[in-house]
């Protein structure tokens, strides 16, 4: 298991990035935690097989369609 | 009036030594078109209202828009590189979103499953880490450092070879893949995916390649190209959704899918979307 924050930074503004994150999060089986949010940028604990933290990656790189994700920046926890 | 942004880029629709004499009808982003040769035996392409369409004849094929392209067709320096043979591979009409096509092209992964013994095989189907870019000074997606084992790269290769590749998605139906030259090791092979979005779920797929090879006919070439290509069309016309989703959704990309996902994030990032499903089903 990995412990990884991510910093997600884009226009991020849109009410449904969150609920998205968590439902992705869920969806693949890591854990996933915000600890910053703003609409450009918010700050994620995510928490998984190495494996699943970079699929995890991959699905917020594209996030949803009101979304613009510009890079994430990943920090050891 | 479909297609939004994509309006404005050129589109491949028909190979320019093979003008129809009696003239075609195809579609365009849904919209009709018909192909013709006009008095001087140059390509005549119009709209469903009789509007001739701008032309350009590059790369073997016929390209057209439907709007006002703002910039010429994107460069291939390598079409006009001495020594290279010039493949026109011909056509293909899939039921799959013109983007999907692309997609596919891009994806390195299936090689192994998909064309078993010749572009991959097992157990060698790792993808090792490459590198991804969207380059803001070409405004294209680029893949680089991209390594893979390969039983029969090309026609011209003589067993297997890692084969070192780059993709470039310079517009969003068409791709143009860089391979190792098996006979010439320090140049790239140019093999192309230009695609004719018909619909949002049907296109025309119009391969084109720019290699060196001395020893292959041009029949083998093109039959090689097409075999493979043919392997990649039940995978396409079977794909869920048919269009392809800018919202992972129920998709799980990998790191092995990063060039799909700069892909999509460019298409999402221009407005690209015709062929494109863009809330998760």
């Amino acid at each position: 298991m990995l412990s990884e924050v991510f910093v997600i930074e884009g226009v991020l503004s849109a009410p449904t990035f969150e609920g998205w994150v968590r439902s992705h999060a869920d969806r693949i089986g890591v854990a996933a935690r915000f600890r910053e949010s703003g609409a450009d940028s918010v700050s994620v604990l995510v928490e998984g097989p190495p494996a699943l933290l970079d699929a995890m990656e991959m699905a917020c790189l594209l996030g949803p369609i009101d979304v613009w994700v510009e890079r994430i920046v990943r920090e050891a926890a | 009036m479909n297609g939004g942004a994509m309006r404005d880029q050129w589109y491949p629709v028909a190979i320019a030594a093979q003008l129809p004499q009696k003239g075609r009808d195809s579609l365009l982003l849904g919209e009709p078109i018909h192909i013709a040769t006009d008095e001087t035996g140059g390509a005549r392409v119009t709209d469903g209202a009789g509007r001739i369409l701008p032309i350009i004849s590059r790369y073997g094929h016929i390209w057209t828009s439907l709007g006002q392209p703002e910039q010429d067709l994107f460069p291939i320096p390598e079409a006009d590189q001495p020594g290279r043979r010039l493949v026109d591979v011909g056509s293909v009409k899939v039921r799959c979103s013109p983007l999907r096509a692309v997609e596919n092209f891009l994806d390195i992964a299936h090689f192994p499953f998909v064309h078993t013994d010749i572009l991959g095989s097992e157990p060698h189907t790792e993808v090792e880490r490459y590198e991804v870019e969207i380059r803001d000074d070409v405004d294209e997606v680029w893949a680089t450092k991209v390594k893979f084992y390969q039983p029969q790269a090309a026609k011209s290769a003589q067993g297997g070879i890692t084969t070192e590749y780059m993709y470039r998605v310079p517009s969003p139906t068409c791709s143009i893949l860089y391979k190792t030259s098996p006979p010439r090791p320090g140049e790239w092979d140019v093999i192309t995916l230009f695609v004719q979005p018909l619909t949002e779920e049907t296109c025309e797929v119009w391969p084109w390649m720019a290699l060196f090879d001395d020893d292959s006919s041009m029949t083998d070439m093109i039959h090689f190209q097409q075999m493979i290509f043919v392997q990649d069309r039940s995978i396409l016309e079977n794909q869920i959704p048919a269009l392809l989703p800018l919202d992972p959704g129920k998709e799980i990309p990998t790191r092995a899918d990063m060039t799909s996902i700069a892909y999509r994030r460019w298409l999402k990032r221009h407005g690209y979307t015709y062929g494109a499903q863009l809330v998760a089903a």
